[in-house]
């Protein structure tokens, strides 16, 4: 049992959390891929701006880094998200241990800090890797300290709904126009992997062997990568089955949406995807997403008092 | 710390020796490792100021401030015969208003008071426990008597500080906190918890308590959210509750889950639109006839403001005397109802030897201290006072206590006073221990820390750990 209310603020803060971890790690890799001024970096230029939903941006790379890292006028940036996750996280403080607090806490402070520009400016890179690896400890800090109950599925529940989009996007940003036009540049391709924080766990799967069929069939389908588009939509569907156990939500509930989602996962495979192109499935991902958020808003946080009232 | 000898006085022993083994710079890092940890954990409130809106922490000294058991011993007992006496006289102005039929308490000062709640006549309350949670501030004068300064009984703050700040000062000072024998407060949390179950557990065994707040943007947030965690409680703002057929509820993922009793950190004028302010978006609309319907319990009653107001505050000796046929073990401060012609004319002469407050205000608003105010100021304040003369009191000019404070490295005498929590259902328990609010600023006495107050632990000593004295 818990408030409608605040477990709509721990699945928020799970969804910002995630982003802001997207984000920063799109910065730093895309920095990281573009020091020289190779096709493969106009490439990489390409994939970060179309996973980052515009596609037609130009401009100094530094610049957008910043932009995406520390702009309060742009509500993807990593400060806005941290500063969503850490609102909503505050407005749920007692839901939260106090290990997993402090460290998005710290997070938040140093991301508003009068210092972070300027420590930005110094070395962007290790300023973007430091906000990752700081999400790392918030997200093992929640695992290991919270107990596993309603409220923590509701976050993770946020986390890898948020998950499968934004790898769905980066997917569809690096492979969308099917594989013949794929990038076929070594460093693109072992950027994409590093975006989605998954080159050494390919390697290990793949060895050294690069190619998009593989890296599209990796991020999509494999079942024990937790960034797969797959682990996450199981995920999904798993916390929901949990967090509706026992409760009558209607036809258009969540877990029968999520259901959908990892049974279309389950079932597709990379010589369908080869057929048709990436773009359809990753787009579906996309939708049903976005269709599974609204649907648990209905069922756990903005139903209809009449249909809730307790027996007389 | 020291008497007026300026010998360390006996119960300070081991801590000053202890501070001057550290020396300066090391005090200085504590400190800083100290206000850091209170920013990370949040332990902060926030400012509302003309265009920014920050968050800060309270800022808070190192240094303990130490009461030996003697000294508490008579504090606690004061401050039980007076809550005791207070709970008694809000039942009877609730009630058959005997103390007003008997002219101990003018009629129109009790009930023309903004804060007495008409809707609360005649309604039941268990154990006759109006004020569930108070917390007194009181100072101690040069004779080292302890008095009351002003009764808080509506939505009393500062104890998530008081528990803050003895782990603070735990971990500062550990070999003289063990040496000391120092009483703990950490019980406050499963003894608030207790307090409130019992105001319902006669009719519901297993009572849903709940803390409402208004919200994150209420400058005690903090502590709001602090209280539910300890307590393992739903932490509820006016939005997740609502009234079905006299039955207060909360929002819950699985539906509706009635709700039993509320410790409500919201004030009385905002949690109910039917009510009280139409305009309030923080209350639960029906709130207050289920509490008249008697299917909830509201913690603190509403209507408790009325015995704080510090016109009322005069009568308090009086009440005692009148409910408990005792004479009041803690005093009052002498204090001026310029409602009286000849004790207005007493204020105006002396406006500036005089603290002048408005009845209603609180939090160090809405107040002259004489002898710090411009003559412009003392103007306004005579105008004001003479076109409604009911709405202020005057007290002396208080010299507040002093305590040592670590200031930019040194130690320096700051202003401080002491706000100890009581706890009240079946039975009144103070907590040994209390907040300790410090002037930061060289001379202030303004302690609020919407003011630039800021804190420090207190700690009460066993029975053996006293002066020997």
């Amino acid at each position: 049992m818990m408030l409608a209310r605040v477990a709509d603020s721990l699945y928020w803060a799970g969804r910002y959390v995630e982003r802001a971890e997207h984000v920063s790690r799109l910065a730093e890799v895309m920095l990281n891929a573009t020091l020289d001024r190779s096709d493969a970096a106009r490439h990489v230029a390409a994939i970060t701006r179309g996973a980052l939903g515009d596609p037609g941006g130009s401009g100094d790379l530094l610049d957008l880094a910043r932009a995406m890292s520390l702009d309060r006028d742009n509500p993807s940036s990593v400060l806005m998200s941290l500063a969503r996750a850490r609102e909503n996280a505050r407005q749920v403080r007692d839901q939260i241990t106090s290990e997993t607090w402090e460290r998005l806490n710290i997070l938040y402070l140093r991301a508003v800090s009068a210092r972070a520009s300027a420590s930005f400016a110094a070395d962007p890179l290790a300023f973007l890797g430091e906000i990752v690896s700081d999400l790392h400890l918030f997200k093992g800090a929640a695992d290991s300290t919270m107990s596993h109950g309603e409220g923590w599925r509701f976050m993770v529940t946020g986390v890898f709904l948020e998950r499968a989009q934004l790898i769905a996007r980066l997917l569809r940003a690096s492979f969308g126009g099917g594989l013949a036009g794929a990038p076929e540049e070594p460093l693109a391709l072992v950027t994409v992997l590093r975006m989605a924080c998954a080159l050494e766990p390919y390697l290990r799967t793949y060895t050294a062997d690069l190619n998009a069929r593989f890296i599209l069939e990796f991020l999509m389908f494999d079942e024990d990568f937790p960034r797969s588009i797959r682990y996450a939509t199981d995920q999904i569907e798993q916390h929901l089955n949990h967090l509706a156990r026992g409760r009558e939500l209607g036809r258009q509930d969540p877990q029968r949406l999520a259901g959908r989602l990892k049974a279309r996962l389950a079932f597709a495979d990379i010589g369908e995807v080869e057929g048709s192109g990436a773009g359809q499935i990753l787009a579906a991902v996309e939708a049903e997403s976005k269709a599974i958020h609204e649907a648990m808003y209905e069922a756990f946080v903005a139903y209809p008092l009449e249909t809730r009232l307790p027996a007389a | 710390m020291f008497d007026p000898k300026g010998e360390t006085r006996s119960h300070y022993a081991p801590l000053h020796s202890r501070i001057d083994t550290l020396g300066a710079a090391a005090l200085a890092d504590r400190q800083r490792t100290l206000e850091r940890s209170f920013l990370l954990q949040g332990i902060t409130f926030t400012v509302y100021g003309a265009e920014t809106t920050t968050e800060r922490i309270i800022p808070t000294d190192l240094f303990p401030r130490i009461i030996p058991a003697a000294e508490w011993a008579r504090v606690e007992a004061g401050l039980i015969q007076r809550l005791r006496a207070l709970n008694l006289f809000l039942a009877d102005i609730y009630g058959p208003q005997k103390i007003l039929s008997d002219g101990v308490i003018p009629r129109d000062l009790v009930l023309g008071a903004p804060s007495y709640r008409r809707e609360m006549q005649h309604l039941f309350v268990p154990h006759g426990a109006f004020v569930n949670v108070c917390g007194s501030d009181l100072i101690r004068q040069p004779s080292g008597e302890f008095v009351v300064l002003e009764d808080n009984l509506r939505v009393p703050s500062g104890v998530s500080y008081m528990l803050a700040n003895r782990e603070a000062s735990r971990r500062t000072f550990p070999e003289v906190f063990r040496e000391s024998r120092v009483r703990a407060v950490e019980r406050y949390p499963d003894l608030l918890l207790a307090t409130l179950k019992s105001m319902a557990g006669d009719w519901r065994p297993l009572p849903q308590v709940v803390v409402l707040t208004p919200g994150v943007y209420n400058s005690a947030y903090y502590e709001h959210a602090y209280l539910a965690r300890l307590m393992g409680v739903p932490l509820v703002e006016g939005r997740d509750l609502v009234v079905h057929d006299g039955i207060v509820y909360m929002r819950t993922t699985s539906g509706l889950r009635r709700v039993d009793v509320i410790y409500r950190r919201v004030d009385d004028d905002f949690i109910d639109p039917l009510a009280f302010r139409r305009d309030s978006s923080l209350g639960v609309a029906g709130l207050f006839n289920a509490y008249r319907a008697g299917s909830v319990v509201i913690c603190n009653a509403p209507g408790t403001g009325v015995a704080d107001d510090k016109a009322v505050y005069a009568y308090v000796p009086a009440i005692i005397r009148y409910y408990l046929a005792e004479d009041a073990i803690l005093n009052n401060v002498e204090t001026y109802l310029c409602r009286e012609p000849a004790q207005l004319d007493h204020v105006l002469a002396n406006l500036d030897k005089l603290v002048v407050k408005a009845v209603g205000a609180s939090g160090g608003y809405g107040m002259l201290v004489g002898p710090h105010a411009s003559a412009v100021e003392r103007e306004r304040f005579a105008a004001a006072l003479r076109a409604d003369p009911d709405n202020y009191i005057a007290q002396p000019t208080i010299q507040l206590s002093t305590a040592p404070c670590l200031v930019e490295g040194r130690m320096e005498p700051r202003h401080v006073d002491l706000r100890p929590f009581i706890l009240s259902a079946e039975k009144v328990v103070v907590t040994p221990g209390a907040l300790t609010r410090v002037a930061l600023k060289r001379g202030s006495l303004v302690v609020n820390s919407s003011q630039g107050g800021g804190s420090k632990d207190t700690w009460v000593l066993a029975e053996d750990g006293g002066d020997p004295a």
